[in-house]
């Protein structure tokens, strides 16, 4: 899962929600429009500087491609900066989610049963000044070092494991990726271990390179590479052509970019828009201009002002009910569906969850309903019925309508969850209510800002309903990560986690109910799916005298498929899950939500980083102010 | 006073070792989680976090960890001296952001400074004399008030009056003297007087009650029995007592906010060092969160020296051995 920028308000906007400003909290129907037409009545033209305002980068991997895993800064890249062999259109949906060739000529069938691949690289594609000079297969291999060099730090490194000679290059007992090879400066083969359907995918993604080792070469320590990024794409950092690379020593940081002020970007004179397509990129403002504004009310004030074009940052709720309400407003903003899934999870290893009975129950009790209006409505996500957003099924139609836990309005059945209740060892009386010691004071983690923390007392009440009480621990966001992802601390359930996909394919979801990929520390899987009773030995807790269980072998078949029957395979583990397993209470599909500038006459949203479409957005600086 | 002011010095170092030793406990002891993690991705192998651990510097165990910390603040680092390493969030060196922010914060507080002691001294001098007069209680009313008013309210309040609604100032950001000094000084006045009326509110309720005490002394009454105008008595003898207590108020606040305007940088969009501080200690950045406490213990006990320093010389009647 990438973290995301958007999706809380920051401290001074609920600051401003609690003052005397009279600002409205949260809550109620807001409605957005989500249409991805553009915020402007005016023909979209090229120039002009496009400017977004944030109140943090909170890059964590020093904005270096390598490493980086923020999707807003994914998003950067794929839409501005570098082109990887593959890429999107960067639009909104399913034609947002399929994947093209960007810097491949196509994307080839793969061979040898599904593990070899290769790839014919454009010609004409050059890096910006003041490398100058044209990409080769051999600044893609490059990148593939990088990954695999340990000081780099490639937090997503582990998508390449499949690649041959990897672990060997990794363990430092080979100099080069045996499963890599350039027979030419315009190709590059890959060769797998086994099948990985999903291949063309993990292509894309931007620690793929590709990066002119006369620079990057300089930059083998985690996120160094960040202020000294050579593009590919449309877009260079400014002051980019200045840079002396003579020699490591004389590099001096790109000066358009400072990761706690401000991110600068300029045409990058190099880039030949016929090796592109406008379907990916238009590239039509002169430049970009990301700005640190640590005032998040300030922000959309400036928007609304003109000063800004759009944000990083969340829309606030009473700026979203504001828009949503007044006819010559509300297309300036936009919500869109972030293939995000934001849910309660539950300990499969810890009672009372270790019974699937009373996480049944749970489904069954919870207002996803209540949970929604904490967050602010409608217009922040669709309630989600099942783990892994729609969209992320492409071509399956498996989960239409799918909700196994449905009850009116989604707020819950206190007689279905009773129903479930008394079939739990749990339920001694079969009164559908907990009755065991185990359902007291169940340690809940939360997040300590708002909109979680207005989460907290409609979880406890609807457990209550049951006889679960809560002993609610409530962390900032990376502390309550982190205290989860603890196996030893033995957090029973929490409301803190949401997850959001890698590339548009359902796997990416999936890797949480691996049992494999349990870790005693840095856990994401924290139901604890497919835990294994040596796992819970070497981890130090029990194991359930009913066992835990597995869908590891589901995840194996599915990860072979390809096309269609991928998407039908992922889709029946998803309801697996749900059904049998059910391990969440999946209750929401997040909106990334976004307001536009009065000087916006082109935007779009894209579906792969989950942010805007930079490649798409246009400005008329007359506009501006 | 010169061995004074060295055993003060001395006695700074070791505030600073002892603030930054427990800044170390806070950090290791306070349930934060590891901070590896956040930079490990979604499945650390213990391979990766020992990588991230030794590319942070946090493979070596808390006492080590510290110790190398003072070594390098002494004796430097890579990125020069003092050494302050390098930031765990932006992979920047931490020296050159620190230095370039504290220019931020300085002009923030000595500007707001100079403004809170011109509306403070006299509002609470004029109140002391006209005491229980519409003046004073309007004055004192309306001191109550901003003291009572949260900073961010009335950083927000004076933003949409003066940048949304009349347009007269530019709104949030900060723009360096040397760029445009126009800039600079309209994008700071709406700062200066927000943090101005909170301590202005302030000083003049102290200076007010300090000037009603030295009223009732002997010597007061003995300087108008002796037939000295009554503007002497006041500026000369009044006010040179009501005011001293004034200068170590003032050395304590110049000190504590160095590190302590957050809001009025937060809500202003001032990249000074309180919010630097607030935003590191977020994402348990240690690196800056030391780096600017170490600034802060530095700055309170050198103000701290200085207060007392013109306390001596303004009251003759204390002295340092």
């Amino acid at each position: 899962m990438r973290p995301r920028k958007k999706g809380t308000w920051a401290l001074l906007g609920a600051l401003v929600l609690a003052g005397s400003l009279g600002l409205a909290a949260c809550g109620g129907d807001d409605s957005g429009d989500s249409d991805t037409d553009g915020g402007g009545d005016t023909a979209a033209a090229k120039g002009g500087i496009y400017r977004v305002g944030t109140t943090d980068f909170g890059f964590n991997g020093g904005f270096d491609p390598s490493g980086e895993y923020l999707g807003w800064a994914w998003g950067l890249y794929s839409n501005l900066l570098t082109r990887q062999l593959t890429g999107y259109r960067h639009t909104e949906g399913a034609a947002g989610s399929e994947v093209l060739p960007d810097l491949a000529e196509a994307i080839p069938e793969a061979t040898d049963g599904g593990t070899t691949w290769t790839f014919k690289i454009k010609k004409g594609v050059k890096f910006a000044p003041p490398v100058n000079r044209e990409v080769t297969s051999k600044d893609i291999a490059y990148a593939f070092e990088r990954i695999g060099t340990g000081s780099v730090v490639a937090q997503y490194g582990f998508y390449y494991n499949d690649i041959v000679g990897m672990a060997e290059f990794k363990d430092g007992k080979a100099k080069t990726i045996a499963g890599i090879t350039t027979p030419d400066d315009s190709t590059i083969v890959f060769k797998t271990t086994k099948p990985v359907g999903d291949f063309p995918f993990r292509l894309a993604m931007p620690a793929t390179g590709p990066f002119p080792k006369e620079v990057a070469g300089c930059f083998t320590k985690a996120g160094e590479y960040g202020r000294y990024l050579i593009a590919s794409g449309p877009y260079m950092i400014k002051g980019s052509d200045a840079l002396d690379i003579t020699s490591c020593k004389t590099m001096k940081p790109i000066s358009g970019f400072n990761p706690t002020k401000q991110l600068s970007l300029v045409r990058n004179p190099n880039y030949d828009a016929a090796t592109d397509s406008t379907e990916r990129r238009e590239a039509l403002p002169d430049g970009f201009e990301f700005i640190i504004n640590t005032n998040d009310k300030d922000i959309f004030d400036k928007i609304e002002a003109g000063e800004y074009e759009d944000s990083v940052d969340a829309v606030p709720p009473d700026v979203a009910r504001r828009y949503s309400g007044d006819d010559a407003l509300k297309d300036r903003l936009k919500g869109n569906q972030d293939d995000r899934t934001n849910y309660i999870y539950m300990n499969l290893a810890e009672a009372p969850f270790d019974d699937v009975n009373v996480r049944k129950a749970v489904n069954w009790i919870m207002d996803k309903d209540a949970l929604r209006k904490a967050w602010g409505g409608p217009f922040y996500g669709e309630i989600a019925t099942h783990i892994a957003p729609a969209t992320l099924y492409p071509g399956s139609t498996a989960l239409d309508g799918y909700d196994p836990y449905a009850t009116e309005n989604s707020a819950g059945d206190l007689a279905k969850a009773q129903e479930a209740m008394k079939a739990s060892a749990y339920d001694t009386d079969k009164d559908g209510v907990c009755d065991a010691d185990a359902c007291k004071d169940v340690l809940f983690m939360n997040r300590s800002i708002d909109p979680y923390v207005k989460m907290t007392p409609i979880i406890r009440d609807a457990l209550g309903k049951i006889g679960i009480t809560v002993k609610v621990r409530e962390l900032p966001t990376g502390p309550a990560y982190e205290s989860s992802g603890v196996i030893a601390n033995r957090i029973q359930a929490g409301s803190n986690a949401g997850w959001g996909k890698d590339y548009p394919d359902a796997s990416t979801f999936m890797v949480l109910f691996d049992g494999r990929n349990i870790l005693p520390t840095g856990n994401s899987g924290y139901a604890l799916v497919g835990l294994t009773a040596a796992q819970a030995k070497e981890f130090k807790i029990d194991y359930p005298k009913g066992g835990v269980p597995s869908v590891d072998a589901d995840i194996d078949k599915c990860s072979e498929e390809v096309g269609n029957a991928r998407s039908d395979c992922w889709a029946a583990l998803d309801k697996k899950l749900m059904e049998e397993v059910v391990p969440w209470v999946p209750y929401l599909h997040v909106n990334n939500t976004t307001l536009l500038g009065p000087a916006v006459t082109k935007w779009d949203y894209d579906q792969f980083s989950g942010e805007a479409a930079y490649a798409h957005v246009a400005v008329d600086p007359s506009k501006q102010k | 006073m010169g061995r004074y002011i060295i055993r003060r010095l001395l006695w700074t170092v070791l505030v600073v070792v002892l603030v930054t030793l427990l800044t170390f406990v806070i950090f290791f002891v306070m349930p934060k989680g590891d901070p590896a993690l956040r930079f490990a991705g979604k499945s650390p192998t213990p391979e990766l976090i020992q990588e991230v651990k030794e590319s942070l510097g946090l493979d070596k165990s808390v006492p080590e960890q510290y110790g190398l910390f003072l070594e390098r603040l002494v004796t430097g680092d890579e990125y020069g001296w003092p050494g302050l390493g390098k930031s765990f969030q932006t992979k920047q060196a931490v020296k050159p952001e620190l230095v370039q922010r504290a220019q931020v914060t300085i002009t923030l507080i000595i500007g707001g400074a100079l403004l809170w002691l011109a509306i403070g001294i006299p509002v609470g001098v004029i109140s002391a004399l006209r005491r229980g007069s519409a003046l004073d209680r309007i004055s004192m009313g309306t001191a109550l008030f901003f003291v009572s008013a949260p900073v961010f309210w009335l950083g927000l309040l004076s933003l949409y009056v003066f940048w949304k609604k009349l347009g007269w100032l530019p709104g949030t950001g900060y723009v360096s003297f040397g760029s445009d000094p126009g800039a600079w000084f309209s994008h700071m006045i709406l700062p200066w007087m927000v943090l101005a009326l909170l301590f202005a509110a302030i000083y003049a309720r102290v200076v007010r009650g300090n000037m009603i005490d030295v009223m009732t002394e002997d010597y007061i009454r003995t300087a108008r029995a002796k037939g000295l105008s009554e503007r002497r008595i006041v500026l000369k003898h009044e006010l040179r007592t009501g005011i001293t207590p004034v200068i170590t108020l003032l050395a304590i606040d110049l000190g504590v906010l160095v590190g302590g305007t957050i809001v009025t940088e937060t809500v202003f969009n001032l990249q000074g060092l309180g919010n630097w501080l607030l935003v590191a200690a977020q994402n348990n950045d240690l690196p800056v969160t030391l780096a600017v406490t170490v600034l802060v213990a530095i700055a309170v006990s050198l103000f701290s020296l200085i207060a007392d320093i013109l306390y001596a010389i303004l009251d003759p009647r204390v002295r340092y051995q």
